[in-house]
C-alpha cells in the first residue's frame, strides 16, 4: 500500500507520519494521534461533526486526504481550548446549554468560532446560515444561535481580546 | 472547578431544585473531552465489519471468506454457525400484548438474511479499513426470495410467508374499544374521516451506534463499553445470551452522542460484535458507519391510519373510530418489541378530549425492511396527528374556530383522577390552562388578522394547533408484566467522603438530557450541600445501583426520587451522629452548605468534614451502639398509576409557498406541564430539541423503499434532517402540576416536543391551504406532496 | 424502473438482427462492458462497469438471450452481481421494423433493478442513469450498423468496415 510522508503543525507541535493515500484528515487525527475531540459521523461531509481548521480556515476533515497535508497548520477543538481562544464562547456554551450530547459540539464551536472572526455582529439569521453545515440532533439549534450571539455582544462591548 | 452559578440566584442555601444549574458535563464536552465509545484503544483491539445482505429476502447458500483472509490484517470471518455455538437466540413478544408473535432471532443469520442491510457475516481486522477490504472480498451465495414489501398486502393469502412456521405475517393485534361506537356514529351531527399516513424515518444519532467488548480469558470476565441507554438491561442480555453469570458481564456508558431511543435496543450485530470479542479473547470494537446506519439502525412511525370522529349539534367530540396498520421488519425487536408503537397508537388516540365511545384497532405486520421498534416519542406522534387532525376537520365542518372547538372538548382540569376511553389512568394534567398560556403566549387574534392580510397578497401563511398526553415514569405495566427484564425500579446510593464532598450512584443514564445534571441538583439539595461538592457516577454497572437506564421519560420522575430520598436519609443519618457527637436533641440540627447547623438560628456547630473525619478515623470516639452509614441507598417505584401521563398543547405558524411547495416556519410555541420542573432550563431544551425532531418527521425524513424492499436512502445527502437554517425559535412555556406518586413531585419532559410537533406542523400547512381547498395528511409533507395537493404536479 | 424507447437504423432489418446477435457489436455498445464471450447460442458470460450516482463497481454475470423471434424480435437479460456494490438486473424486448428497404425501427422496452449499495446510494438516479446506459447503448449499436457517415473518425469506420466483413463471412 502506497504511504506518503508528511511533515505539519497539529495545534503548535509538529509532527511527522507516513500516511496511506487512502486515509483521510479526521481518521489521522484520531487513529494515528489520539486526537479523539474531532468526532466522525457521516464520513461523507454532510454533518459537520469532523470540522477542523486547516491553515487558517474550517474544513470538514472527511473531505482532506492527509496525504495532502505536507507543510500544513491543523488545529482542533483541543488546541483551540487549550489556547484560550474560545473560552468565552465555551463558557457561553455552558451557561445556555448549548451542549447535550456533546458529540456535535467540538465542531459546532469550530464553526462558531470561524464566523466570529470574520463577522463580529452576525444577525441571528447570519448565525443560522454559518452553522447549517453542521447538525445537531440534540438542542434544535436555538440555544446554539443564543450562546453565539451573547459571545459576538460580549466582545463588542468588552473591547479586543487580549 | 468552574461553576457559573450566582449564589444570590438561589433563594435558600442550597436550593438547587427548580434552578437552571449548568450541567457538570459541559465542562469536559467543549473541549472535546469526553470519552465516546470510539474514544476508547484497548491493548490488542481489533475491528469488526459486516458483510449486509444486498436482497431484502434472500436464501444464504455458502459464505466463502478464502480470499478475504487473504489480506495482511484481515483476521477472521465469522458466520451465524459459529455464533449459535456461543450464543443463545431470542424472540421478542410481551406475554401481555396477547397474540403477539416473531420468530428467533441469531446474531448473524443461519440461513436466510431478511431485510437489505441484515448483517450476514463478519470480517474482523486490525483496522476498520482493513475489514471493509475484507468484506469486499467476501463471497456469499445468495438465491433471492420474493420479498414482503407492501403493508396493506402482507396479509394477503399471494403474500410469501417470512417466516413459514408463524403461519402468516402478523406479528400482533389489537382492538381497543368502550361504550358504543357504532350507535354513536348513527347518531352523529356530522362525521368527520380521513387517512393519514406517518412516513417510516430513523433517529440519525450524531454518534453512530458504537460498542467495543472486551473478554479476558483469565478471568473470564467480559467488559462491554457500549453506546447504550440501559447499561444493565444490556448486562443482564449478554450475560443470558452468551450464558455467563451476570456479575462476570460489566457494561459501561460514559458520553454516549444521542440516543433517543435508537440505543436502548438489542442490535444482532452489537451482540455479535460481543460474542466475537468471546471467541478471540481480545477487545472488538464496532462502530456503525452512517450508510450501516440508515439501514440497521431501528426504523420507527410507518403507519397508515383510518379515523373517523363523530360530533353532535353542540360541537361535542361523541366517538373515534381508528384503524391503525403499521409495517415493521422481519423480526420484532428485542426486548422491547415492535408491537408497542401500534399499541401506543390505540391506548393515545383522542387522549386530551372528553369523549365516552372509542373503537381503535391496529395490525401490525411483519416486512422484510429494516426492524422497526420504540423512538424518541413511540406512538405520541402518529396519535396526536391523527386525533388533532380529525379535530381540526371536525371543527371546519361545524364552522368552529379550532381554539374554540379543543376548549369545548378539552378534558376539564377538575375531573381527575380520570380514566380515559382507551383505558389510560389520568392524575392531575392542566388541558385547560395549559390552553390558556398557549393564548397568552401567541396573540392569536394577531395572528389571524396577519394571516387575512398576507393572503390578500397571495401569501398562504397558517397556524396549527396541537394538544397532546404523554406517558412517563413507566411501571412494570409497561414492559415488565409481559415477562421482559426492563427494570421500572431505579436506584441511587448517597455518600458522604472523609472530605465532607458527596458522591451519587444512580441507575438512570445520561445521553445529553442533563441526568448527572438534575441528580446533582437533588442530592446536593436533599443532604445540604454545596452543589459543586457532589459528584455523580452513572453509566457503569458495576457502580451503580441496579436500575432501568433513560427511556421514556423516566429519569427525572424515577431516578430523581431514588436519589431525592437517598439524599434525604444520607443527611438523616449524618444527623443521628452529630446528634450523639453535639449532644443536641433529635430535630434541632440541619446541615447547610456543608455545615452541621443549628436548625433554629443557623448557627454553624461543625463543618461535615469534621463529622466525616471522626466517623472515618476516630470511630473510637463515638458511642459504641450507635449507628454511622453515611452511605445510604434506595430504590424508587411507581404504584399507583401505569404511567405519570403529562400533558401539553403546542403551536405552529409557518408559511407555504404554493409555487414551490416549500414550508418555512416562522415560529412554534409549546406549553408544556411535567409536574414538579427540576431544571427549567433543561426541560425547555428537551423541548426544542423535541420539537426539532418532531419538524424532522413531519417535513424531510423518510425511509424510502423500491416495491422491491430495497431501502433508497443510504447518505445523508437523500435523508434530510433539520439543520439550522431551516429552524424557528420555539418558546416554552410551563404549568407544574406535581404528580402526587412521590416526593418530587416530577413526571418526565424528553418526548413532548416530538409528540405534537408534527400535528402542529401538518394543521399549520392544511390552515394554510385551506382557501384553495387542499389539504396533506401523508408525512413527511414534501414540497412534492403540497404541489400535488394543489393540483400543480401529478400525483 | 421502467421505460421505452425507439431507435431509427439505417440499415436493413435483417442487417440489425445479425448485429443484435452478434457479441463483438454487443460488446462494443454495451457501456462499460469489459468482455461478452457467448457459451452458446443464447448465453453469454459477461463483466461490465457501471457509475450509478457514487458507487462505481465491475460486474460479473450472464446475459441470456430470449423469446427469440428471428428476424423481429428477442428478449435480451442480464443479471450481474458486482460484489460490495450490489446487484443488478435488467432486461429489454427488443423488436424490429422495417422502416422502408433500407432502415429499421428499433423499439425497447426495458426493465432494470438494482439492489444493495447502489440502491441505497444512488437510488435518485437509478432511472436516469438506466435511461442514459440505454441511450448509448442503442446510439452506439444505431452507429454500428448504420452506414459510416461521412465525417466518422478512421477507427470507427473500420469498426464498422470490420463488422460488415465478419456479417458477409458469416451471411
Amino acid at each position: 500500500m502506497t504511504t506518503n510522508s508528511i511533515t505539519l503543525t497539529v495545534n503548535g507541535d509538529q509532527v511527522r507520519r507516513d500516511v496511506p493515500a487512502r486515509q483521510h484528515l479526521i481518521d489521522f487525527l484520531r487513529l494515528d494521534l489520539g486526537l479523539m475531540g474531532s468526532h466522525v459521523a457521516c464520513e461523507h461531509g454532510v454533518c459537520g461533526a469532523c470540522t477542523v481548521r486547516l491553515d487558517g480556515a474550517i474544513v470538514r476533515g472527511c473531505l482532506v486526504l492527509a496525504a495532502s497535508l505536507h507543510g500544513s497548520t491543523v488545529e482542533t477543538i483541543e488546541g483551540v481550548s487549550d489556547s484560550g481562544e474560545i473560552r468565552d464562547l465555551q463558557d457561553a456554551f455552558i451557561a445556555r446549554n448549548a451542549a447535550q450530547c456533546g458529540y456535535c459540539t467540538p465542531g459546532m464551536l469550530m464553526t462558531a468560532a470561524d464566523l466570529l472572526k470574520s463577522n463580529a455582529t452576525p444577525t441571528r439569521a447570519e448565525i443560522r446560515e454559518h452553522i447549517s453545515g453542521n447538525y445537531c440532533r440534540c438542542t434544535g439549534y436555538q440555544a446554539i444561535v443564543d450562546a453565539v450571539e451573547t459571545t459576538a455582544h460580549k466582545r463588542r462591548s468588552s473591547g479586543p481580546k487580549p | 472547578m468552574n461553576e457559573n452559578i450566582d449564589p444570590r440566584a438561589l433563594d435558600r442555601p442550597n436550593s438547587y431544585i427548580g434552578k437552571s444549574v449548568p450541567r457538570p458535563n459541559l465542562p469536559k464536552l467543549v473541549e472535546g473531552r469526553g470519552q465516546f465509545v470510539d474514544d476508547v484503544v484497548l491493548p490488542r483491539m481489533v475491528h469488526v465489519a459486516f458483510v449486509r445482505s444486498p436482497h431484502a429476502h434472500a436464501k444464504i447458500n455458502a459464505i466463502n471468506g478464502a480470499e478475504a483472509l487473504k489480506i495482511p490484517g484481515v483476521l477472521r470471518i465469522v458466520t451465524g454457525r459459529e455464533l449459535a455455538a456461543i450464543c443463545d437466540p431470542w424472540v421478542a413478544v410481551l406475554v401481555h400484548l396477547a397474540g403477539m408473535k416473531s420468530a428467533p432471532q441469531y446474531p448473524l443469520p443461519l440461513e436466510r438474511a431478511t431485510w437489505h442491510g441484515e448483517a450476514v457475516a463478519a470480517v474482523v481486522a486490525e483496522s476498520r479499513a482493513l475489514a471493509e477490504d475484507g468484506i469486499a472480498k467476501v463471497d456469499v451465495d445468495y438465491d433471492p426470495l420474493p420479498a414482503v414489501a407492501d403493508m396493506e398486502t402482507a396479509l394477503a393469502p399471494t403474500t410469501p410467508l417470512i417466516h413459514a412456521e408463524l403461519g402468516d405475517n402478523l406479528c400482533f393485534q389489537r382492538t381497543n374499544e368502550s361504550g358504543d361506537v357504532t350507535a354513536a356514529f348513527k347518531a352523529a351531527h356530522k362525521i368527520v374521516e380521513a387517512t393519514f399516513h406517518t412516513g417510516r424515518h430513523t433517529g440519525v444519532t450524531l454518534e453512530p451506534r458504537s460498542i467495543l467488548a472486551d473478554y479476558n480469558k483469565g478471568s473470564g470476565k467480559l467488559v462491554v463499553h457500549h453506546s447504550t441507554q440501559a447499561p444493565h438491561m444490556m448486562q443482564g442480555v449478554f450475560a443470558k445470551h452468551l450464558r455467563m453469570p451476570e456479575g462476570d458481564v460489566r457494561v459501561i456508558c460514559v458520553d454516549v452522542g444521542g440516543s433517543y431511543g435508537i440505543k436502548v435496543h438489542v442490535y444482532p450485530d452489537e451482540v455479535a460484535t460481543v460474542a466475537i470479542a468471546k471467541l478471540m479473547g481480545r477487545p472488538v470494537k464496532f462502530i456503525a458507519d452512517r450508510l450501516e446506519s440508515f439501514g440497521s439502525d431501528i426504523h420507527a412511525r410507518d403507519h397508515r391510519i383510518n379515523g373517523k370522529m363523530a360530533v353532535d349539534a353542540e360541537g361535542r367530540i361523541t366517538a373515534i373510530d381508528i384503524d391503525d396498520l403499521t409495517g415493521i421488519g422481519p423480526y420484532s425487536v428485542y426486548p422491547r418489541t415492535s408491537a408497542v408503537e401500534g399499541n401506543q397508537v390505540i391506548n393515545l388516540v383522542g387522549g386530551p378530549y372528553d369523549f365516552a365511545n372509542y373503537r381503535a384497532k391496529t395490525t401490525v405486520v411483519l416486512q422484510n425492511k429494516t426492524p422497526t421498534c420504540q423512538y424518541r416519542a413511540v406512538g405520541h406522534p402518529i396519535a396526536t396527528t391523527v386525533t388533532e387532525g380529525l379535530v381540526d376537520l371536525a371543527a371546519e365542518a361545524l364552522g368552529m374556530d379550532p381554539i374554540a372547538f379543543r376548549l369545548k372538548n378539552l378534558m376539564r382540569d377538575d375531573s381527575y383522577p380520570r380514566t380515559s376511553p382507551a383505558g389510560m389512568k389520568f392524575e392531575g394534567l392542566s388541558h385547560i390552562k395549559s390552553l390558556g398560556r398557549l393564548m397568552d403566549m401567541i396573540d392569536y387574534p394577531l395572528l389571524r388578522s396577519e394571516q387575512d392580510a398576507m393572503r390578500a397578497q397571495g401569501i398562504y401563511r397558517g397556524i396549527g394547533f396541537a394538544a397532546f398526553i404523554e406517558l412517563t415514569n413507566p411501571s412494570p405495566f409497561m414492559y415488565g408484566i409481559g415477562g421482559a427484564r426492563i427494570s421500572a425500579q431505579d436506584g441511587c446510593t448517597v455518600r458522604i467522603d472523609p472530605d465532607g464532598s458527596v458522591v451519587a450512584a444512580t441507575g438512570v443514564t445520561e445521553q445529553g438530557q442533563g441526568t448527572e445534571g438534575i441528580i446533582r441538583q437533588i442530592v446536593a439539595e436533599a443532604v445540604g450541600v454545596p452543589i459543586h461538592t457532589v459528584r455523580v457516577v452513572t453509566g457503569d454497572t458495576q457502580t451503580t445501583p441496579y436500575g432501568g437506564g433513560t427511556w421514556a421519560c423516566r429519569g427525572a420522575g424515577i431516578g430523581g426520587e431514588a436519589a431525592l430520598q437517598a439524599g434525604i436519609a444520607t443527611r438523616a443519618a449524618a444527623l443521628r451522629v452529630a446528634s450523639a457527637m453535639l449532644q443536641a436533641s433529635a430535630g434541632t440540627l440541619d446541615i447547610v452548605n456543608g455545615n452541621i447547623v443549628d436548625r433554629a438560628t443557623g448557627a454553624v456547630r461543625m463543618p461535615l468534614a469534621e463529622l466525616t473525619r471522626i466517623v472515618y478515623f476516630r470511630g473510637d470516639t463515638l458511642p459504641p451502639d450507635l449507628p454511622r452509614e453515611l452511605m445510604q441507598t434506595r430504590h424508587f417505584i411507581t404504584k399507583e398509576f401505569p404511567f405519570a401521563f403529562t400533558n401539553g398543547i403546542q403551536a405552529s405558524w409557518l408559511e407555504v409557498d404554493v409555487e414551490t411547495g416549500l414550508v418555512k416556519l416562522l415560529k412554534h410555541w409549546v406549553v408544556e406541564d411535567c409536574g414538579r420542573i427540576i431544571n427549567p432550563q433543561l426541560v425547555d431544551e428537551q423541548v426544542r430539541g423535541g420539537v426539532v425532531q418532531g419538524i424532522g418527521g413531519a417535513l424531510y425524513e423518510h425511509c424510502a423503499y423500491s416495491p422491491e424492499g430495497q431501502l433508497l436512502v443510504g447518505s445523508m445527502a437523500d435523508y434530510l434532517v433539520p439543520m439550522a437554517a431551516e429552524m424557528p425559535d420555539i418558546e416554552v412555556g410551563h404549568i407544574e402540576t406535581p404528580t402526587r406518586e412521590s416526593l418530587l413531585g416530577a413526571k418526565g419532559a424528553g418526548e413532548a416536543g416530538t409528540a405534537g410537533a408534527p400535528a402542529a406542523i401538518m394543521n399549520a400547512i392544511n390552515d394554510a391551504l385551506r382557501p384553495l381547498k387542499a389539504q396533506v395528511l401523508a408525512q413527511p409533507f414534501s414540497p412534492e406532496r403540497i404541489l400535488q395537493a394543489l393540483g400543480k404536479v401529478p400525483t | 424502473m421502467d421505460m421505452t424507447g425507439e431507435q431509427k437504423i439505417s440499415a436493413p432489418r435483417q442487417t440489425v438482427w445479425l448485429a443484435l446477435n452478434d457479441a463483438e457489436v454487443l460488446k462494443a455498445c454495451i457501456p462499460g462492458c469489459t468482455a461478452l464471450e457467448k457459451t452458446s447460442d443464447t448465453e453469454m458470460k459477461a463483466a461490465a462497469t457501471l457509475s450509478v450516482g457514487p458507487v462505481k463497481a465491475s460486474f460479473t454475470g450472464n446475459v441470456t438471450l430470449s423469446e427469440i423471434d428471428a428476424p423481429t424480435s428477442y428478449v435480451i437479460s442480464g443479471q450481474g452481481s458486482g460484489g460490495v456494490a450490489g446487484f443488478a438486473k435488467g432486461s429489454a424486448k427488443v423488436v424490429l421494423a422495417d422502416d422502408g428497404p433500407e432502415a429499421t425501427l428499433l423499439t425497447y422496452t426495458v426493465k432494470a433493478d438494482v439492489g444493495g449499495k447502489i440502491a441505497q446510494l444512488g437510488g435518485r438516479l437509478i432511472d436516469q442513469t438506466a435511461k442514459k446506459l440505454a441511450g448509448e447503448f442503442f446510439k452506439s449499436f444505431s452507429d454500428a450498423v448504420g452506414p459510416h457517415a461521412p465525417d466518422a473518425d478512421a477507427e470507427t469506420v473500420e469498426k464498422k468496415k470490420g463488422f460488415f466483413k465478419r456479417l458477409l463471412g458469416k451471411a
